[in-house]
């Protein structure tokens, strides 16, 4: 219904740090992840606390211990009913937050942001910023227009710090990020290096992955990917949004029917939108391995960042998700896999979950 | 609404501003600014840095005469609501009219947010923070009477360059923790040196109507400015509603730069801003006939606690007769009034304790 940039950082009049999820969102609201929220409402012990805006805040983890994340959660959605979406095109039981928008205390604009820093004098800039923006103009080397780019999260909110924040980038168009990643697939840069088998390994032992994948096949995956690696020795994290024109779909003309969890294998015919979040990859020849599938599965949709870039054309994958009934406005319907909503954090989906190229 | 000294403020234009004094002009409130977004006004001779995901320049006062006659030229022509002419003083102040406040920050809400962290989730600076802030708390001053401002609060401080900025409320406070910090001991606290006060002289114009020894001989007692934990801490005394000295229904007569020797009779005033030391005895040594000066009033923190009772102190600055609504005039010496920073008289006025 409205188009607005995945990443771009919300700051609500009651005081929570939201960054957009997505870049579809409702009419009257943005869809959201919190990031930071006050603790004097619901906090939890299990989450780590951080000294933000004057506050003392939660830094809310989906990874956190699970029945404590679900009672947090759960106090949440009562302390916070206006920042829970009753979405009309979901069911009840998917769990969406969102930001209505008079709830709006200030938006951080990556793209603005970008182009405030890379304009100011590298003299005026501490450590931490004279390092972003160096790495910014490598990147622009690509081709890239400064209004392509944005930074996100503590560098754009100004509270990082130095020792251990990471650069997060923002690349707008998927046009664009695919094209920055092209070029990061052969560019030199004397402080630029990609993550060693070692620093993927011991990445892999977070979350569930290691339920997922091999040691060996999860270094294969994750070796192709040029969204991460280090500058300087910093961790760089560069993200896609996808620009108005190009969203691959629109919140509101399709409707959602949950028909439980499957497992099922296919082919990756297009992997164009697998960049952004929600991103998805379109599959083909699909079979079931475990559940029941009544029509012909056509896409892999994920909220997870750890799935994007996964897979190429002509890949065969492997997931678990959750089986919906997608119907459109126009009276047709599809069917679809997906990987990561809010609400599998909450329960044994957590860990079920997953896409994988089959190797 | 009492806006105290040392608080930042948010106006609509999306100006930072420091609260630059506890009592202020009806409708007005005396600020500093301090950050002003480039795509606002474009300044000279300031740095910028990036903050709140912008492009800011630090406004600062300490600079060349000329650099900020520009400066104000610039701000006043593009904000001239940030500037109040008072009839009663007949000169001018920085201040953000009311209505044009977005948002004020709450130091003592900051505080006790902080203190609930667990250390462990703190960073160096805010564990320093902390430490500092436990330490006062032994002087007997009650959490609630104390407040964390700046980049401490705001939490845009940079690592190992950020000083912790502190603020204790009520003046029998300030005293208590001041007098608290002569006599602590504590592995994380170290006073400034000699030098480091030496440091502060050459790189701020402070006076050079004294010099460098000079300087440091009057700085170096002081216990509001100091180390913990290697990050320099700097307490900010702020007066409650009730305790405000301040009177902005008097009428200023200004009459020109004097300069007076006297004896220190009172300074408990001294430790906010604007602040003032009484004197017992007086003698105006040059720029006027000889009046009885009844205190000397400074709004520039350099000069906060810079004498003690029964001192006998020099000082340059505004001679002033005030004439009270009720009650007999008097007059006074003014270091510090916003014109000095544009003005020759900038450059004579000081106060110093006399080193016989």
């Amino acid at each position: 219904m409205a188009h607005f940039y995945e990443s771009s950082i919300i700051t609500t009049k009651d005081g929570l740090q939201c960054q957009v999820y997505g870049n579809e969102h409702p009419f009257d609201s943005i869809l959201v992840k919190p990031k930071y929220i006050p603790t004097d409402k619901v906090q939890s012990d299990a989450l780590q606390y951080r000294f933000i805006s004057g506050r003392k805040m939660n830094r809310l983890n989906m990874w956190a211990d699970k029945e404590k994340l679900k009672q947090y959660l759960n106090t949440f959605k009562i302390k916070y009913p206006q920042y829970v979406l009753k979405s009309p095109v979901h069911t009840d039981n998917r769990l969406f937050f969102s930001i209505p928008i008079d709830d709006i205390e200030r938006i951080y604009y990556p793209r603005k942001g970008f182009s405030e820093l890379i304009s100011m004098p590298e003299g005026s800039l501490d450590d931490h910023l004279q390092l972003v923006h160096k790495f910014a103009k490598f990147l622009l080397q690509s081709g890239l227009r400064i209004k392509d780019l944005g930074i996100t999260y503590s560098t754009l909110m100004g509270h990082y710090n130095p020792a251990v924040s990471d650069i997060n980038i923002v690349v707008y168009g998927k046009e664009n990020f695919w094209k920055l990643m092209n070029y990061l697939d052969t560019a030199q840069h004397e402080l630029l290096r990609w993550k060693t088998k070692e620093e993927w390994v011991s990445f892999h032992k977070r979350r569930n992955r290691y339920n997922t994948f091999s040691e060996e096949d999860f270094y294969f995956l994750m070796n192709r990917k040029k969204s991460e690696g280090f500058f300087d020795g910093r961790l760089f994290v560069i993200f896609a949004a996808e620009k108005e024109e190009e969203t691959w779909f629109k919140w509101g003309e399709e409707k959602y029917t949950p028909l439980g969890q499957v497992t099922v294998e296919g082919t990756v015919t297009d992997n164009f939108s697998s960049i952004v979040r929600p991103g998805c990859y379109d599959i083909i020849n699909v079979t079931t391995i475990d559940g029941s599938v009544p029509g012909e599965i056509t896409k892999v949709a994920f909220y997870s960042r750890d799935y994007c870039m996964m897979a190429y054309p002509g890949e065969k994958i492997q997931t678990c998700g959750v089986l919906e009934r997608v119907d459109r406005k126009d009276g047709s319907s599809y069917y679809r896999v997906v990987v990561g909503y809010f609400d599998a954090y909450m329960d044994e989906r957590r860990e079920k979950e997953y896409i994988k190229v089959l190797l | 609404m009492h806006f105290y000294e040392s608080v930042l403020v948010d106006t609509i234009d999306g100006i930072q501003c420091k609260v630059y004094a506890n009592s202020h002009p009806d409708g007005f409130v005396i600020v500093k600014p301090k950050y002003v977004p480039e795509s606002l006004l474009n300044f000279t001779g300031l740095k910028k840095r990036f903050l709140f995901s912008k492009c800011m320049t630090r406004f600062n006062l300490f600079n060349a005469k000329e650099i900020v006659e520009e400066n104000l030229t610039r701000l006043k022509n593009t904000f001239p609501y940030y500037f109040y002419t008072c009839p009663r003083h007949k000169n001018w102040f920085l201040v953000v009219p009311t209505d044009k406040i977005a948002k004020t920050y709450d130091t003592r809400a900051g505080l006790k947010e902080l203190m609930k962290v667990p250390v462990t989730d703190l960073d160096s600076y805010l564990k320093a923070t902390r430490g500092f802030i436990e330490l006062i708390l032994q002087s007997g001053v009650h959490i609630d009477n104390i407040g964390i401002t700046h980049s401490t609060l705001l939490g845009n401080y940079t690592l190992g360059k950020s000083d912790i900025d502190v603020l204790v409320f009520g003046k029998d406070n300030g005293w208590k923790v001041l007098h608290f910090l002569e006599t602590a001991q504590h592995t994380s606290l170290r006073w400034k040196t000699e030098e480091d006060w030496a440091k502060y002289y050459r790189e701020r114009v402070v006076s050079t109507q004294y010099s460098e020894k000079e300087y440091v001989y009057n700085m170096v007692h002081k216990k509001d400015d100091g180390f913990f934990d290697g990050n320099v801490f700097s307490v900010f005394c702020v007066e409650e509603p009730g305790e405000t000295w301040y009177d902005w229904n008097e009428e200023h007569e200004p009459l020109g730069t004097a300069k007076i020797r006297g004896t220190v009779g009172n300074a408990y005033n001294s430790i906010v801003r604007p602040g003032y030391y009484d004197l017992q005895s007086s003698e105006i040594v040059e720029g006027h006939n000889s009046v009885p000066i009844k205190r000397i009033v400074t709004w520039s923190r350099p000069f906060v606690l810079q004498a003690r009772e029964g001192e006998l102190v020099e000082a340059c600055g505004l001679l002033e007769k005030v004439t009270p609504k009720i009650g007999t005039a008097y007059y006074q010496i003014v270091i510090g009034y916003f014109d000095t920073y544009i003005t020759e008289r900038g450059k004579k006025e000081y106060l110093k304790v006399v080193v016989e």
